[in-house]
């Protein structure tokens, strides 16, 4: 596994390379009106100004004890009140923490290197990042990368517990247990999360499947293995299962208004964190 | 234990064939083992059938492989013998005698000798002794009555080889009597020739016991008999016994060190016994061959030494010359041409009659008198050939009174000339030979003049005596029988002063011809000891001579019978080398009738086959195949995939190695073309071009900026250049070239040797380098050219100097100040042009290396839509400055000091200036026209 430092460079440099997230105001306005004032005009508790009545606003929002003490009308408008909250999860399944070479990197640390520098841009947008089912909750300010990128080292688990609150949930595995499996081991996270990133990262060889001849195979952490005769033979096989795996998960991640970023390893690392931030923005855009 | 044909000498390892069942069993439940391999992704196969799987078992035909391979080994381990006679042999009553004929006549059937006497011992019973009988005598003979165990028998059987020389059968049957052996059955393997004494032999050995012959003449050609050597060539005779069909085989001439200089066939007629070779070399190479050989044949008698006396005619020069100038004298004629097949000695007359040589020639002698004249007479009297010049001596009025007798015919007393200014007839040429003459059959070359000649008085005898005619009929050469001897007389002198003879090719001919009138005794002092120096083994190979062998004194060459004390070879003693050749003036002659009581073996049954080896060869050949085709099914072989290819490539064995050269023919030949094409392109039009360093990117900013500059030169000036080449100064013709680019990337490899060699050579033929090391950016670095003579080790680099100021790169084509590249402020390094070296500048006084920093390739960079590639420290006016420069450097390359004569123009304006309005002409301005 990679170290804390080294992941923290990585995520960092990987940070510095990505745009600032501007979810726009219409998308933060769903998602989870919470705690920090934004300055500027927007859903909230708090009062942020008065402003003259336009024609596109409804009645119902003017303000009448204002208007009425001048000639004009009036709208009360409140400060905008975010702090989304951003939870993500790597899977410990010894097959995710794998790579067919030992000179690359492996899936999960691929994903945790682009989680966390997800997870900085955040933080310095004012979020809330934290991880699913970790020992401590989704933090803010500086120390949260810190505590996340501790957190993306040190917890390892199965299980998806569902925050109590709503959140944005980025999921990365290789979902290759199935669509089926998956689609029940998400199903109480999805009630709580509207929205998440299914982060699907794979390996190369998975792709290209370059085995010939008699070949045995096993499945990193499982007891599962097989023997094929001659492994040429079921590579298109293989690869008409691998696309209809991606396939079943994109329709997974519809049926549950998420969406999926498919990664590779031999890809660059800021090309899954662009994909990755580019879905979430598009949650905004949806909303 | 015999089975049919078959002796096993471990018959107990057969009982391993039982085990085959069980090895079969045990390779039958074993499966090769999978390749292992990790994938997460192997829950998507988990409902995949696989479409073909390799049965857990292995394949039939490997287990066929297998099995037959341990079968194999199995039967080569029980050591088998072939051995048709072994069944039918009864055993001997007595210790078996083995009698071997191990002459030269043996040699060439040596092996199967030697594998049918191996076989002797098949059959009998593991106690019986063997002896040997070997007929060729020797110092020390080998006692027959020795008896040898089976081992031993076979190691000395093995050990066994032929002999140089002849063998003698009564020497060899009285040594068997003397040992007192009465062996119970003998086998005799003879070379089945010479049925005098191989008859009285066979009847004694059948009385003594039961008698097997095995006998193995030799085939083909078996010895070389004869050697005649004349002013033609040499001819060599063989002999064969077994003269029935027509057959050809070769002969080759060797030089001693073993190179062939010549083959000639060798041609036996049908029933003929005897065929001759003949070499027809150039008397040079002649003079090299020291032996004979038949080609492929490996024996002491198909070996023929030649030995110097045999080779070369010994030839004396007296000159009448001053020696003054020894290189315009005639006797250098003589010399020079004689020397490639003649030995030749000079000194005094007297000294060299005592030498005894073959011909003695006399360039311009006038009279010989007293009793040099007796001594002169009577070695012609013995058989030599006295070679006479004329000359102005001869001719000399001197010697008008008195009479020379040794001249073929009487002479006039003076000489004519012909061609003269006070003669009417023109210089003469040669005629033809007559018939009678040794000459007859050379061709004389027509543009030979002859100018001046002495001339024989008209006789009777004059006709008869001339070999050699001038076309108007008067003699050139005349000659007369005196006794034993020759004397022969050219009318002309040996050198060039009275006719273009010596010049001619036939005049060598005509004295070799005349030399070979000579009786060639060569062999003078009968007393003199010749001690062997190489000798001939066997099997026809020259080694240092053995111990045993001792010296010989000439008069003994004759007679002398070769044995272990005189084997053939060459013997070395004071007049040269003399050789002993074994078959010289042999016959053979076949045995045919063998007594009746003996059993004549044929080939097949003399002979066995030991097939261990065979067998335990093809197990492991099987063994090998097996663990090329498990690899392969083990998918651990890239190039074999299928199975199915693998065991045709199997199959195909070596014959798939043949495609591969003629694929790398193919693909190197048109590689070749593409190289000429390249240089075609370049000499066609004037191009730019770039060394590779093989770092792309700085080869990219390279050719980009010579595009960069070939176009602005082209819009410019009217220089036109091509696109520029890339070129790899190892390989590439370079000459082609005006100049070549070479830009340093970041970490240079160093040039080879033959790269800076070639570079050296291409500037030292007017070639233009250009050295970028595209530093001068460099924060801190002082020198940037550090590294430049590792890179280019060995670069013929003159004294290098910043640009002078007003040198002809500043003002070539533009007027500039500076030498900007991207960076701003380097020095341009070219060679330094001073005073001192003047006389050793190269190329005119214009410099071919030029040397800078400033990444001046890259300032002229551009992309293929014509804009600037790199920036450029001071922007775009200092990127056009960088463009002049270029444009500069390009046309001082192709104009040289053209322009330098331009530093006058100032003073020659002024002059001009004070008469015509010149002087609007502003220097300053620009571009000079």
């Amino acid at each position: 596994m990679i170290s804390l430092s080294t992941l923290r460079a990585d995520a960092e440099a990987l940070a510095r390379q990505l745009p600032g997230l501007t979810l726009q105001a219409a998308a933060a306005d769903v998602i989870h009106p919470g705690a920090a004032g934004r300055k500027r005009a927007g859903s909230g508790e708090q009062f942020w100004q008065y402003r003259r009545y336009t024609q596109t606003d409804a009645a119902d929002r003017i303000d009448w004890r204002r208007s009425a003490r001048g000639d004009e009308y009036f709208v009360r408008e409140t400060e905008l009140e975010t702090a989304r909250t951003i939870l993500s999860w790597v899977d410990p399944h010894a097959g995710f923490d794998w790579s067919s070479d030992p000179g690359r990197e492996t899936k999960a640390d691929r994903a945790r290197t682009i989680l966390l520098a997800q997870g900085i841009v955040f933080a310095k947008q004012g979020e809330r990042i934290g991880l699913i089912s970790g020992h401590r909750p989704a933090s803010l300010g500086k120390s949260a990368p810190d505590k996340l990128a501790e957190d993306l080292l040190s917890t390892s688990t199965d299980q998806l517990q569902p925050p109590r609150a709503q959140a944005l949930a980025i999921i990365a595995s290789d979902f290759y247990d199935g669509a089926e499996a998956w689609r029940e081991r998400l199903a109480p996270l999805a009630r709580t999360c509207r929205h998440g990133v299914l982060l699907a990262v794979s390996d190369p060889i998975e792709h290209a499947f370059p085995f010939t001849g008699r070949t045995k195979f096993s499945r990193p952490g499982s007891a599962l293995d097989r023997l094929f005769g001659r492994a040429e033979t079921v590579r298109e096989t293989y690869l008409e299962k691998l696309a209809a795996h991606e396939t079943a998960l994109a329709d997974l991640a519809a049926n549950m208004g998420w969406a999926l970023v498919k990664h590779r390893t031999d890809e660059a690392a800021l090309r899954g964190a662009a994909a990755v931030q580019s879905a979430l923005e598009q949650f905004g855009a949806k909303a | 234990m015999t089975l049919g044909p078959f002796l096993f000498m471990a018959p107990l390892t057969l009982l391993g064939l039982i085990a085959l069942p069980i090895i079969w069993y045990i390779l039958r439940a074993t499966p090769p083992s999978p390749k292992l391999a990790q994938l997460p992704s192997l829950r998507l196969l988990e409902n995949v059938d696989p479409k073909e799987e390799t049965p857990s078992r292995t394949p039939w035909w490997i287990l066929l492989l297998r099995i037959g391979a341990a079968a194999l080994a199995i039967l080569g381990l029980s050591q088998p013998i072939f051995a048709p006679n072994a069944g039918r042999d009864q055993a001997a009553s007595g210790p078996v005698l083995v009698v071997m004929d191990d002459g030269w006549t043996s040699a060439q059937r040596w092996g199967e000798l030697r594998s049918a006497a191996l076989s002797a011992m098949n059959g009998e019973t593991r106690d019986t002794p063997a002896h040997i009988l070997l007929t060729a005598p020797r110092a020390l003979p080998a006692d027959p009555g020795e008896r040898l165990d089976r081992a031993a028998f076979e190691a000395r059987v093995r050990s066994l080889q032929p002999q140089a020389w002849n063998i003698d059968r009564e020497e060899a049957l009285a040594r068997l009597t003397e040992s007192q052996l009465r062996p119970g059955r003998i086998l005799w393997l003879t070379d089945g020739l010479d049925p005098e004494t191989a008859a009285p032999f066979a009847r004694a050995l059948a009385d003594l016991a039961p008698l097997s012959i095995y006998a193995a003449p030799a085939r083909g050609p078996m010895a070389l008999t004869r050697l005649a050597a004349d002013a033609q060539g040499v001819t060599l005779t063989a002999a064969r016994t077994d003269g029935t069909a027509p057959s050809t085989q070769f002969v080759s001439a060797l030089t001693l060190d073993g190179a062939a200089l010549a083959t000639a066939d060798l041609s036996f007629a049908n029933g003929e016994d005897t065929a001759s070779a003949t070499f027809s070399l150039p008397p040079a190479a002649l003079s090299r061959v020291s032996r004979f050989q038949v080609t492929g044949s490996a024996t002491a008698g198909t070996v023929w030494l030649w030995d110097s006396a045999d080779r070369s005619r010994r030839v004396g020069l007296v000159s009448g010359d001053s020696t003054a100038q020894p290189l315009l004298s005639d006797i250098h004629y003589v010399r020079k041409a004689l020397e490639p097949f003649a030995t030749i000695s000079e000194g005094e007359l007297t000294d060299l009659i005592d030498e005894n040589p073959d011909a003695i020639i006399l360039t311009d002698i006038g009279q010989i008198d007293g009793d040099a004249k007796a001594a002169i007479n009577q070695w012609i009297e013995d058989g030599g050939a006295l070679i006479r010049f004329a000359g102005p001596r001869m001719a000399g009025p001197q010697v008008a009174t008195r009479e020379d007798d040794l001249v073929p015919a009487p002479l006039r007393r003076s000489s004519r000339a012909i061609g003269g200014t006070l003669t009417w007839e023109d210089p003469q040429p040669l005629g033809t030979f007559p018939e009678a003459s040794p000459f007859a059959g050379l061709t004389a070359p027509e543009d030979i003049r002859v100018r001046q000649q002495v001339l024989a008085l008209p006789g009777p005898e004059l006709a008869r005596r001339t070999w050699a005619r001038l076309a108007d009929g008067s003699p050139l050469v005349t000659a007369d029988r005196r006794g034993q001897g020759t004397l022969i007389l050219f009318h002309v002198t040996a050198g060039p002063d009275w006719s273009d003879l010596p010049y001619a090719g036939v005049f060598v001919d005509m004295l070799r011809r005349s030399i070979a009138a000579g009786r060639g005794e060569a062999i003078s002092d009968e007393e003199g000891l010749y001690t062997p120096a190489l000798t001939l083994n066997g099997t026809g190979r020259l080694t240092q001579p053995s111990a045993g062998a001792t010296p010989l004194r000439a008069a003994e060459f004759g007679a002398v019978q070769l044995s272990e004390a005189h084997p053939p070879g060459l013997y070395q003693g004071p007049a040269g080398t003399r050789a002993l050749n074994v078959a010289a003036e042999y016959t053979p002659v076949t045995m045919t009738e063998w007594p009746a009581s003996a059993t004549l073996l044929g080939d097949t049954e003399a002979r066995t086959l030991r097939l261990g080896g065979l067998l335990l060869g093809g197990a492991l050949l099987l063994l090998c195949i097996d663990l090329i085709v498990a690899l392969a099914l083990a998918g651990r072989l890239p190039v074999l995939r299928r199975s199915a290819a693998a065991v045709v490539v199997m199959l195909a064995g070596t014959a798939l190695c043949v495609p591969e050269p003629a694929f790398a023919q193919s693909s190197f030949g048109s590689s070749q073309f593409d190289d000429l094409d390249k240089e075609v392109a370049a000499a066609l039009e004037m191009r730019l071009a770039y060394i590779e360093t093989g770092d792309a990117r700085a080869d990219r900013a390279t050719k980009a900026g010579l595009e960069g500059i070939s176009l602005v030169l082209f819009r410019r000036s009217s220089v036109e250049p091509a696109a520029p080449h890339a070129v790899d100064p190892e390989t590439d013709a370079l000459d082609v070239y005006p100049a070549l680019f070479l830009s340093l990337p970041e970490n240079p490899e160093p040039f080879s040797a033959t790269a800076v060699a070639r570079l050296n050579a291409y500037m030292r033929n007017g070639g233009a380098l250009f050295i970028d090391t595209r530093r001068g950016g460099t924060v801190g670095g002082g020198n940037s050219f550090d590294n430049l003579d590792q890179i280019l080790a060995g670069l013929d680099t003159p004294p290098l100097a910043p640009v002078p100021d007003d040198h002809v790169l500043t003002r070539s084509y533009y007027l500039i100040q500076s030498f900007p590249g991207r960076y701003e402020n380097r020095n341009l390094w070219i060679e330094a042009t001073g005073a001192a070296d003047k006389t050793e500048r190269r190329g005119d006084g214009v410099s071919r290396l030029f040397v800078g920093d400033a990444d001046y390739l890259a300032a002229w960079a551009i992309d293929e839509r014509g804009r600037p590639l790199y920036s450029v420290d001071g922007g775009d006016a200092q990127r056009e400055l960088a463009i002049r420069f270029g444009v500069n450097l390009i046309i001082y390359i192709l104009t040289g000091n053209y322009k330098e004569d331009q530093v006058h123009i100032p003073a020659l304006l002024e002059r001009l200036g004070e008469d015509d309005g010149v002087g609007d002409f502003n220097v300053q301005d620009g571009v000079i026209p």
